[in-house]
């Protein structure tokens, strides 16, 4: 029991043991809901909730719902499942730090960021704002995220998971080299 | 939205959040070492998950306890090309 308990507190687990509790959690995902994990609809549906109310005539477009239109939107705008789920996996994350007390709040603390972009708190802040944007924007024209599109979509085999899996490693592989050049 | 499915909600998200944060997910150096191959703990997460929920999927699915959800559409070009930008911003920033 003790060792059980010194495991959980552990900062990191096996990878594999990890992604069988996720693999367990999209699964009664699909048995108690019928919906599929995903992130980032949930940013989706929050950003078309404030927009609708405060620019409404730029929201009314077919992808957050068109007034009186008869065709679905594309994204709800409206609280829905996946932003309660969001709201938990904050609070995963954070249960997660506290179990293993490595919570704190970081503002540029990675020894690798540090070392390879710099020390200085703006540039963490300015180059994760912006790619947030690539992140948010890939992942709304692919049709979903990591968790959404490439696991969910994985574990139905579906083409569109595998397609954007390679999709990110090309890319991503890249802007890595760029970044690291001869320290790849 | 009926109050069970908000709980059924926070608690699978709460369960999302602790394996990603288990798996080391939550950290920069983890994400951008999988694009230099030096960390491979992203592919071994999302391919154990994918893995794991898949069994789970099919076993269900024969005993007829489940019928499968709409599945995210296939759109090649979309989802290369969002699959191409996602990259850049998952790798320089490290979501």
């Amino acid at each position: 029991m003790n060792q059980i308990k010194a495991y959980v507190s552990q900062k990191t687990w096996s990878p594999y043991l990890a992604g069988i509790l996720l693999g367990i959690v999209g699964l009664l995902t699909v048995l108690l809901v019928n919906t599929l994990l995903g992130a980032s609809g949930a940013f989706e549906s929050i950003v078309g909730l404030i927009g609708k109310k405060i620019a409404p005539s730029l929201f009314n477009n077919i992808y957050w719902g068109v007034e009186g239109g008869r065709a679905l939107p594309i994204i709800r705008p409206e609280i829905t499942w996946a932003v309660i789920l969001l709201v938990g996996i904050f609070f995963g994350g954070t249960l997660g730090a506290l179990s293993s007390r490595t919570f704190k709040f970081r503002f540029n603390d990675d020894a690798q960021w540090k070392r390879i972009i710099g020390p200085q708190p703006w540039k963490r802040w300015v180059i994760g704002f912006i790619g947030a944007i690539f992140v948010q924007y890939g992942a709304g024209i692919a049709g979903g995220c990591t968790s959404g599109l490439a696991i969910s979509g994985g574990m139905l085999f579906v083409p569109a998971a595998f397609l954007f899996m390679a999709g990110f490693m090309i890319t991503g592989v890249i802007t890595a080299l760029i970044v690291y050049r001869k320290r790849y | 939205m009926a109050i069970s499915s908000v709980i059924i909600a926070l608690v699978l998200g709460v369960g999302f959040g602790f394996s990603l944060n288990k798996a080391g997910l939550t950290s920069y150096n983890n994400i951008a070492n999988q694009f230099r191959f030096t960390d491979m703990t992203i592919l071994k997460y999302m391919m154990t998950a994918i893995v794991t929920a898949m069994i789970g999927l099919y076993i269900f699915r024969g005993l007829g306890w489940v019928t499968f959800p709409t599945v995210p559409a296939t759109y090649i070009v979309g989802n290369l090309i969002g699959g191409l930008i996602f990259g850049v911003g998952m790798a320089g920033a490290g979501y």
